[in-house]
């Protein structure tokens, strides 16, 4: 088996070849970007002067067109007075990787410009915080109202409708409401988040819940389970962790909600930061802010997938049972089995 | 001399031990009366009849098995009993009152396991007990039991997605069993294991049936599954689904696999086989001859 292709049709591959792909699909980007940035002859549209020459309006750290620069250099040799010098850079706005990387550290330790701007960490928290304030409110309603239109076809004709309605109402349209209704703190930016996920939220979990196994739910029933406690004690725990999944799937688009929030009102948290170091054309630090999001979104699902495997234990697929229950296997008494009357 | 004719005996014919058997089997109180069950699918304009007129009375610590080709309803009368279908006709006692909802006094046992993947084994069999309102310690205490009945004490603390076809079907039993149903409802349970494991669970149910007080109403396609578990046979037709005949089985118990070569054996499924696989022309030899290859002799 370890002679398979490396492209056998729907075939899974050896760990050791995902895990080369894996790397490798990180790689690629950054070596194709490591390669704009440091070879010359790659791009490079612009030359950064070093030394201005004859050319009158040539100053140092300029930085011209190459086309420019060749026409002008060829005009000063015609004349036959001081060459101008430079060398070829990339435009502002694509910093080479190890000025993105240094930015990581650095763009923590730069303290604001302005006094009252905050540092990148309490720009991260807000958004964080944002985020968090959003989708949780989000969930509060979403999740119980999704268990609801899943299980009871009451509740699913009584919202669903509207839901599937209102979801295609875009969530920043309602910036300018929500600032009118909730100011221009963070009040609408929460909002902002909150509509977006949660009539989403409430469809994907009510469709998760419905996808809930019918036989699982009759044989529950010839166990004597009705009621609240068929509810309870098989609905719930059937659906948990595809409901477990979504969440983190929602919870992605609740980042993919978060710039546009940020913009409304008073502009704040990663996004006023990333505007402000465009804005002083340090776009090392807009790199680094905009990875960074990418990193904590990825990073916290990791996270929570993680989680997800601990906490449910019959989606592994090669389990055993835990030392701790095991121990207290061995605990209690194995009584006799009930005894038997009459004839077979 | 009647093993070579098997022909020769009449399944209806019973052994004085066999026929007493039955005899004091009459004697128990019924436990399931059904008559003149009807189900018929679709709204006033075109209603089909899945069956009608299926009677039965089964009684205490009985075996019944219900067979018939697919589309007679076998399964669609199984799930009335349980109280997952209504009926349109007839009615159906148990212990002489009418059955209602889905309840733990019809224990069930599905075809597809039905085994809660979130629960261990033992939680699974704990299930049924917790819900009739039993405190955590006597419910774990009466699980065991029942694990133990089947043979899975082991295996307690094993998700379902950890345990085998035929082992799954045994925790499945052990579940039903657990809520002391006064009748066990299986609905095909043993189609989908492989031929050698189902043998197995075969002679697996006769002895926790002999060693439990159980009553069994058991629903199969195949008729010598049918043939070697039951003590009656309820053979349904279809186009409308009818009760054919109610056979009574006249192999002996106790039942083993030595007895698949025994005259009553082989009488009884002979009949079986009139009754469920009716003769039909063979087309077999209108149908043309393709020559492929040649093979260089002939090949018959």
């Amino acid at each position: 088996m370890a002679q398979r292709d490396w492209l056998g049709l729907k075939q899974e591959l050896p760990a050791n070849r995902r895990l080369v792909l894996t790397v490798l699909s990180f790689l690629t980007p950054l070596i194709l970007w490591t390669a704009v940035s440091y070879v010359p002859w790659l791009w490079h549209p612009l030359v950064h002067i070093t030394a201005p020459g004859d050319v009158d309006y040539f100053v140092e750290d300029m930085e011209v067109p190459k086309a420019d620069f060749a026409k002008e250099l060829a005009k000063v040799q015609a004349a036959g007075g001081e060459l101008p010098q430079g060398e070829r850079v990339n435009p502002v706005y694509l910093p080479a990787p190890h000025k993105v990387a240094r930015a990581f550290y650095t763009a923590f330790t730069t303290e604001p410009r302005l006094p009252n701007e905050p540092w990148l960490h309490e720009s991260l928290s807000h958004s964080i915080r944002t985020i968090c304030w959003g989708f949780l409110i989000s969930s509060i309603f979403g999740l119980p109202l999704g268990i609801l239109c899943g299980t009871y076809r009451f509740f699913s004709r009584l919202q669903e409708p509207f839901i599937e309605f209102f979801r295609y109402l875009p969530a920043p349209a309602f910036g300018a409401l929500c600032v009118a209704i909730l100011g221009i703190d963070d009040g609408p930016k929460i909002a902002i988040i909150f509509i977006g996920t949660f009539f989403q939220q409430v469809l994907v979990i009510s469709n998760t819940v419905r996808k809930v196994d019918p036989a699982l739910i009759e044989a529950a029933q010839t166990l004597g389970a009705k009621g609240w406690k068929l509810m309870r004690r098989v609905v719930i725990p059937a659906s948990i962790s595809d409901i477990y999944t979504d969440m983190r799937i929602l919870l992605g688009w609740a980042w993919t909600y978060l710039i546009v929030a940020e913009v409304v009102g008073t502009m704040s948290g990663i996004t006023y930061f990333i505007n402000q170091q465009a804005r002083y054309r340090n776009f090392d630090n807009v790199y680094a802010a905009i990875f960074m999001i990418g990193i904590i979104g990825f990073t916290s699902d990791l996270f929570l997938a993680w989680i997800g495997r601990i906490i449910f234990p019959w989606k592994r697929r090669s389990g055993s049972p835990s030392k701790l229950g095991a121990w207290f296997a061995k605990l209690l008494p194995k009584k006799p089995a009930p005894a038997v009357p009459v004839e077979a | 001399m009647t093993a070579l004719a098997p022909h020769s005996l009449d399944y209806r014919q019973q052994a004085p031990e066999v026929a007493a058997r039955f005899e004091r089997i009459k004697q128990r109180p019924v436990i399931l009366s059904v008559k003149d069950l009807k189900k018929t699918f679709g709204q006033n304009g075109s209603t089909r009849t899945v069956f009608d007129g299926v009677s039965l009375d089964i009684h205490r610590r009985e075996f019944i098995t219900v067979i018939g080709p697919s589309g007679c309803g076998k399964s669609t009368f199984i799930r009335i009993i349980a109280g997952l279908d209504e009926c349109n006709g007839g009615v159906a006692l148990l212990d002489g009152k009418n059955i209602g909802e889905p309840g733990p006094d019809r224990g069930m046992v599905f075809q597809g396991y039905t085994l809660f993947p979130w629960l261990t084994v033992k939680r699974n069999v704990m299930f049924g007990i917790e819900m009739r309102g039993k405190g955590k310690f006597v419910a774990e205490a009466e699980a065991r039991q029942w694990l133990e009945m089947v043979g899975l004490s082991k295996f307690e603390d094993a998700y379902p997605h950890e345990l085998s076809g035929g082992m799954k079907q045994r925790v499945a039993i052990a579940r039903a069993l657990a809520n002391e149903p006064r009748i066990l409802i299986m609905d095909e349970p043993f189609g989908a294991l492989d031929a050698q494991t189902r043998a197995q669970m075969q002679s697996y149910l006769l002895q926790i049936w002999r060693k439990v007080d159980i009553t069994i109403l058991f629903i199969t396609h195949d008729l010598e599954e049918a043939a070697y578990v039951s003590d009656r046979i309820l053979v349904m037709g279809t186009n409308p689904g009818r009760v054919v005949e109610f056979i009574e089985n006249p192999i002996p118990r106790p039942r083993s696999p030595a007895q698949f070569v025994s005259p009553e054996y082989l009488a009884l499924k002979m009949r079986l086989e009139e009754l469920i696989h009716p003769p039909v022309e063979v087309e077999e030899d209108k149908l043309p001859v393709v020559k492929m290859t040649s093979a260089g002799d002939d090949v018959e």
